[in-house]
């Protein structure tokens, strides 16, 4: 599978072999989502430490194509995961949680995250992550139990707004970074 | 019992898992669906692991119920944790029960949080027993 960077095929089926980097300190969940991902044929890797997660995507640049990751581990809060990746590999993260609250949901969006998925997750919300991949905004396929972020919303408008701002002092349009919301 | 009957419980004994609350239909399905030639009886592995990984949240708990002072924050840590891992196999008895006891905890009240922790180990064990029925059925069910 071609890394993120160059163009996915948009079609109708899920690409096979999305190559997918799953975090979770819960063995169990870790187990399931392993199983899942696998029955949507993406080729998954399992991580249990955010940590460990970072190391593995820093050694292997272009090894991964999406990051899914719990939010409350013990090593390191999900969110500043999710950051960093963001930050140094620009690759899409899609966060889990087990609670749904307002505060949780927005402070991924803060930090990055393309999606919140509530647990139990359900296989059907998986089979949709490779849109994230897609050089294409796609219309999102939003299901009943995960928030998704992609409704053009005013946090989307003003990140970008601050980071063009930031990018004009710099006079640097380099750091521009593609909006990471799918805007349906 | 001939294989017809041993079906019969099999499906009662489901329908009896959902009905009086211990588990989560949907989530039951879903793990189901995950089963397959190399998976033959990933339910069942999902089961047992939940079983064997929360041994040490249980623990933690009672560890940390019985210092003092109580450290209501960590317990609340480890509750959360543990409801997540309910949620992998539906366990709703248990899920709820911890709801309970994050209650008590938000609210500092360590007594409330005994009680609530003596009600989680009931649930615990009972969706335990319940299980191991269920899956000793199914199996007898698969080999009639």
């Amino acid at each position: 599978m071609s890394p993120a960077s160059s163009s996915v095929a948009v079609s109708d089926q899920f690409p096979a072999g999305l190559r997918v980097l799953v975090v979770d300190d819960d063995p169990i969940w870790l187990r399931i989502l392993e199983k899942m991902l696998r029955k949507c044929l993406y080729e998954v890797t399992k991580c249990n430490r955010a940590e460990i997660a970072l190391d593995m995507l820093r050694m292997s640049k272009n090894g991964y194509d999406i990051v899914i990751s719990d939010v409350h581990m013990p090593d390191m809060d999900g969110f500043k995961l999710h950051e960093q990746v963001g930050l140094e590999m620009d690759l899409p993260v899609i966060m889990m949680s087990v609670d749904g609250c307002t505060q949780d949901v927005m402070k991924g969006v803060t930090h990055g995250a393309c999606n919140y998925l509530l647990k139990p997750i359900r296989i059907k919300e998986l089979r949709n992550i490779w849109q994230h991949v897609a050089q294409q905004p796609k219309p999102f396929e939003e299901s009943d139990d995960s928030y998704s972020v992609n409704q053009g919303n005013w946090r989307t408008s003003n990140r970008r707004k601050d980071e063009e701002e930031e990018a004009e002092k710099r006079d640097d349009t380099s750091t521009l970074k593609k909006p990471r919301f799918l805007v349906s | 019992m001939n294989s017809n009957q041993l079906q019969h419980q099999v499906l009662y004994m489901r329908r009896s898992l959902f009905d009086q609350g211990y588990l989560d239909s949907e989530q039951l399905i879903q793990l189901e669906d995950l089963q397959d030639d190399a998976n033959p009886n990933f339910v069942e592995e999902v089961v047992s692991l939940f079983y064997s990984d929360s041994a040490r949240l249980i623990q933690n708990i009672e560890q940390t119920l019985s210092n003092r002072p109580v450290d209501f924050s960590r317990l609340d840590d480890i509750l959360h944790q543990f409801k997540g891992s309910c949620s992998s196999i539906g366990a709703k008895k248990v899920k709820d029960a911890c709801s309970q006891f994050r209650e008590y905890c938000n609210a500092g009240n360590a007594e409330g949080c005994s009680r609530s922790f003596q009600l989680i180990k009931q649930e615990y064990e009972t969706l335990r027993r319940r299980l191991e029925s269920y899956f000793q059925m199914v199996k007898q069910a698969k080999a009639a």
